[in-house]
């Protein structure tokens, strides 16, 4: 069983020159309108650059980057699919950096899935942390307007009739309303929330739970006498897919998981664990993860850059 | 340990019980049969089960679902099962994650293949497991499996598979299918095909199993075999089409409960030409929120289900006692405000907190008639003295109530142009012979039987107090037939009581203090929770934040058309088109209730009429009783409801309020039409 934690995990400066390890023959980053995003594109050292611009951000044509990649088609297999025909194509022997920073959660999910499809076993994604998040415990990543919970395309496990024993684990983040909304979906299956701790910044953790919590009545409380919340580093995306193995194993032990629903909803970095645990561990299983997809996200959350964390993803072969 | 340690009011959601904990919790409702004679779980007339949110349809039907008959029938399973003449299969349809079965490059047609398909694997699935469970490892079961699963493998096309020989290893056949089918249908969204081989014909085992079984074993023979099908919402169009076809199509002994949302059924349409299933024919249904809001036990039903929570909470320590005896003494748990003559007692604190100063409603008066008798529109005033003529006569100090009826009729006449002093002196006259009891039938008698209400929340708002929801009716009140809106109230009360040093339900009555922060707090969390899903939720919400705000106006204007203000009467066939869906939309929400019809006070014509939902009256200050409707225009109701005419709300719903303000009751003079804004929603409110 492989052993998430002894993945690498490193930093990039944030003014100086990058190392030699990272650079790459492809570099794919998603178009926002964040500082710590453009800096970091302009910085990466790469022979070939891809902006992706995604509806959701709702920016105007003439706000697009020069050569970028811009699709109206809001599935993600059918997006993913239809740049990487476009842009990439044969990605044997070449090296990929992506940053994660301003993907929208599903599309970047299936990216994973992709990937392994293409034969990609080794990339290495960058996220960058911000100073703050504009609105502080009020920031709004999204509109809040739930088009639809539903699996995510490549994620789809194959299910149980038997519900008996459901779970639903929430990486909760800051969008209250999208838990309550993932929540309601599984209303059957009983809840466990993965927390950020430590937080990206210190204040950040309490900004999280605060905002969570107008979730309670949704998210419920259950008759099972385990704690239903456990906690993973936000910028770690290996000890996530660790806790996340550790919460199922728990759980297993206890009682067999008749059903298992993830839902990333969190940091970026966790949101890579979640999908790196499951196509390690949960492919063709009776597990999904699950996404409430919105109608619009917000460009713009943050200001500034506090680190630039890289991480070396490997992923299983289908 | 059970979750309900600390507030025997924590779980509200039927979902969070174990099947146990919804056998211990049951509660039936004291009128005919109660729910098994609603439900009818024995009649072969397929049904559906609709309510909105908290109204208790998936307790009820996982009442009926096998795991449950099996607590109930502990000593003998299949006896139980006889003696019920049915056995549940429960089935929710989230679990299906019926959305995957669209696009990835496909025909819709295919789709309704294949999700037709996947349902008949997963219900005889369930069926298969249930039966198992019931008749499993009994001789009766030996002796004729063989046949049975013989006659269930002749329904498959097995091609190269090998025959079952028994029941779990046709059951094990059918998931084995299931998960190739998950496979195909999974990756289609990377390889854009969808290769799928169909091996049962629709229907074919859904009715077959029930068929097989009922036949070859005498244990459940002449039982009626149920699928309970909740959630059903959570299907698409086509999707309900193939279940409305097994409705439709039905074979006995089978029948099915179909739980669902108001908005949930989104067609009754099905596969047989295309004809759609009709009630009385084809189904019945049950409209559970409805019934229960109707129903005269109701308020009995509520109470004995919350003497139910209190009576597993304190299972350890209480004396035994019956649970009609527990409810029957729970509104004593509640401090309510003492009865008094003219509401002396809630009132009296004006009398302290405006000692030596005006009380704001006079002031209020006093600025409307200053403005009143500067545009000469004061008749019978002639200068400021007259004012405080005015003033004087309609005081009465003991008894603020009286003196808010007092300015009510006062504003009353004005608008009727009488004579203002005139009109002061004589309110004055009678409220003095109705404190002193010697005018029975005075106009003060009959204002407060109807204004009652209106007036103390004006006085409460006039005076910086919160509004006052408090008393368990008001509480059953505001859960207008949704059991779960009663738990989360009590919920948020037992939490806010337990917070302020209070001991719930154990001796002192939980004070009014926590009643009203609870109230208000599970208020905000309907508001929130309400919000629907799709793009046009935003639209709705938007809507009944203008109706609550249009409500809110009139109930505290000077002199509101409408007591109670909280429903409203339309002509819906003039309104919009989006006006109609949105309305439609608020209503299948729960966020509207339908209350029937209303005929038009000027025409033959029959309105429909709404009631805000009375969960939502705490955020706008509104009255949780239904007395007078608002009749309201079609382009009054487009400017609520339709995002086309929105812009014209803040004008109608202003000029609908003026009408109800002083000094001019919508008759601005024209010197002073340009300054009209302020005589609008929030005419001046002078505040401490």
């Amino acid at each position: 069983m492989i052993d998430y934690t002894v993945l690498y995990k490193g930093e990039l400066p944030v003014d100086g020159d990058w190392p030699l390890e990272a650079r790459w023959d492809i570099f794919v980053s998603a178009f926002t309108a964040a500082e710590r995003v453009r800096r970091v594109y302009e910085k990466a050292p790469a022979a070939s650059k891809h902006w992706i611009v995604f509806p959701e951000y709702g920016f105007a044509k003439e706000e697009y980057p020069a050569a970028a990649f811009a699709s109206l088609a809001r599935d993600e297999a059918e997006y993913v699919k239809s740049f990487w025909d476009s842009a990439i194509g044969d990605i044997a022997g070449r090296t990929l950096g992506i940053d994660i920073t301003g993907f929208i959660r599903p599309y970047l999910i299936f990216l994973l899935r992709w990937l392994a499809e293409c034969g990609v076993r080794r990339f290495d994604a960058l996220y960058t942390e911000p100073v703050i998040y504009e609105k502080r415990e009020q920031t709004r990543f999204s509109d809040e307007i739930v088009l639809e919970v539903r699996q995510i395309a490549g994620f789809e496990g194959t299910h149980n009739p038997d519900t008996s024993n459901d779970y639903l684990i929430i990486g909760a983040g800051y969008d209250h309303q999208l838990i309550a909304q993932v929540a309601e979906n599984k209303e059957f299956s009983k809840k466990i929330q993965v927390f950020g701790l430590p937080s990206l910044r210190a204040d950040m953790y309490q900004e999280n739970v605060l905002r969570a919590y107008r979730a309670e009545e949704a998210v419920g409380r259950h008759t099972t006498d385990e704690s239903s919340s456990y906690f993973a580093p936000a910028n770690d995306p290996f000890v996530t897919a660790s806790t996340l193995r550790e919460i199922v194993s728990r759980l297993d032990a206890r009682k067999p998981i008749t059903n298992l629903y993830l839902s990333p909803l969190a940091t970026k970095p966790q949101v890579l664990g979640f999908a790196v645990y499951y196509l390690t561990e949960r492919r063709n299983t009776a597990t999904s993860l699950i996404f409430p997809f919105c109608e619009a996200y917000n460009p713009e959350t943050s200001t500034g850059i506090s680190r630039i964390l890289k991480y070396t993803v490997e992923l299983p072969s289908m | 340990m059970k979750d309900t340690t600390l507030n025997p009011f924590n779980i509200t959601k039927a979902v969070d019980f174990s099947d146990q904990e919804i056998n211990d919790y049951w509660v039936d409702i004291s009128s005919g049969d109660g729910f098994t004679g609603l439900a009818k779980p024995t009649s072969p007339m397929p049904m559906l089960i609709l309510g909105g949110k908290g109204s208790g349809k998936t307790h009820l039907m996982r009442y009926f679902s096998y795991p449950l008959q099996c607590i109930r029938h502990t000593q003998d399973v299949l006896a139980g099962i006889k003696h019920d003449k049915y056995i549940g299969v429960y089935l929710r349809c989230s679990s299906l994650n019926s959305l995957r079965f669209r696009e990835k490059g496909q025909r819709e047609e295919m789709w309704e293949e294949v999700f037709a398909y996947y349902m008949e694997l997963w219900l005889s699935q369930l069926m298969l497991s249930t039966v198992l469970s019931a008749v499993g490892g009994t001789s009766e079961l030996a002796d004729r499996e063989a046949d049975v699963v013989a006659e269930l493998a002749a329904l498959i096309h097995l091609r190269q598979r090998p025959s079952p020989t028994s029941l779990s290893g046709l059951n094990a056949l059918l998931r084995e299918l299931q998960q190739e089918l998950d496979g195909a249908v999974n990756n289609s969204a990377i390889t854009r095909t969808l290769p799928v081989h169909i091996a049962i014909t629709r229907g074919d085992l859904v009715f077959g199993i029930p068929r097989a079984i009922e036949a070859s074993l005498r244990s459940l023979r002449g039982c009626l075999f149920l699928y309970l099908i909740d959630e059903f919402e959570n299907l698409s169009e086509v999707q309900q089409k193939y279940v409305n076809t097994l409705l439709r199509d039905r074979k006995s002994p089978c029948s099915f409960k179909i739980g669902a949302r108001m908005y949930g059924i989104r067609t009754l349409s099905t596969y047989s030409t295309d004809e759609e299933n009709k009630e009385g024919s084809e189904f019945e249904v049950l409209r559970l929120d409805a019934i229960l809001r109707e129903n005269k036990k109701y308020e009995e039903f509520a109470k004995r289900l919350i003497a139910k929570r209190l009576a597993e909470f304190n299972r350890a320590q209480s004396v035994p006692t019956t649970l009609d005896a527990n409810a029957k003494s729970l509104g004593e748990c509640f401090e309510e405000p003492p009865k008094s003559d003219f509401s002396a007692s809630e009132t009296a604190y004006v009398i302290d907190k405006y000692h030596g100063r005006e009380r704001p409603y006079f002031k209020n008066l006093r600025q409307r008639l200053e403005r009143g008798l500067k545009w000469n529109v004061t008749p019978g005033l002639r200068q400021p003295a007259d004012i405080e003529k005015v003033l004087q006569l309609l005081q009465c100090p003991k008894f603020p109530l009286l003196e808010k009826a007092n300015i009510f009729f006062f504003y009353q006449d004005w608008r009727s142009k009488h004579n203002l002093l005139e009109a002061s002196r004589k309110i004055g006259d009678e409220c003095d012979q109705y404190v002193h009891g010697t005018s029975k039938g005075s106009r003060h008698k009959e204002g407060l039987l109807h204004w009652k209400a209106d007036l103390l929340a004006q006085l409460y708002r006039d005076t910086d107090q919160p509004q006052r929801y408090v008393g368990l009716s008001t509480f059953v009140e505001i859960s207008s037939g949704l059991p779960r809106i009663l738990l989360i109230v009590l919920k948020h009360i037992f939490a806010w009581a337990t917070f302020n040093g209070e001991k719930p339900f154990q001796g002192s009555p939980i004070s009014m203090r926590s009643q009203q922060t609870g109230v208000s707090e599970a208020s905000e969390w309907f508001y929130r929770d309400a919000r629907m899903i799709g793009r046009e939720g935003q639209l709705v919400m938007d809507g009944i934040n203008r109706l609550g705000t249009l409500f809110r106006g009139i109930r505290f204007s000077d002199k509101p058309a409408e007591c109670s203000c909280s429903s409203f009467s339309i002509d819906v066939s003039r309104s919009s088109e989006t006006t109609r869906r949105v309305l439609d939309l608020a209503e299948k929400w729960s966020l509207l209730i339908d209350v029937g019809g209303q005929p038009d006070r000027n025409t033959e014509r029959i309105d429909r009429k709404y009631q805000l939902n009375r969960m939502l009256a705490p955020r706008w200050d509104l009255s949780i009783y239904r007395r007078g409707a608002l009749a309201l225009k079609p382009e009054e109701l487009n400017a609520v409801f339709d995002p086309d005419h929105v812009e014209e709300f803040d004008k109608l719903s202003e000029e609908r309020v003026a009408r109800m303000s002083a000094p001019f009751f919508g008759h601005v003079p024209r010197a002073l039409g340009d300054m009209s804004g302020d005589l609008g929603l929030y005419a001046e409110q002078d505040h401490d």
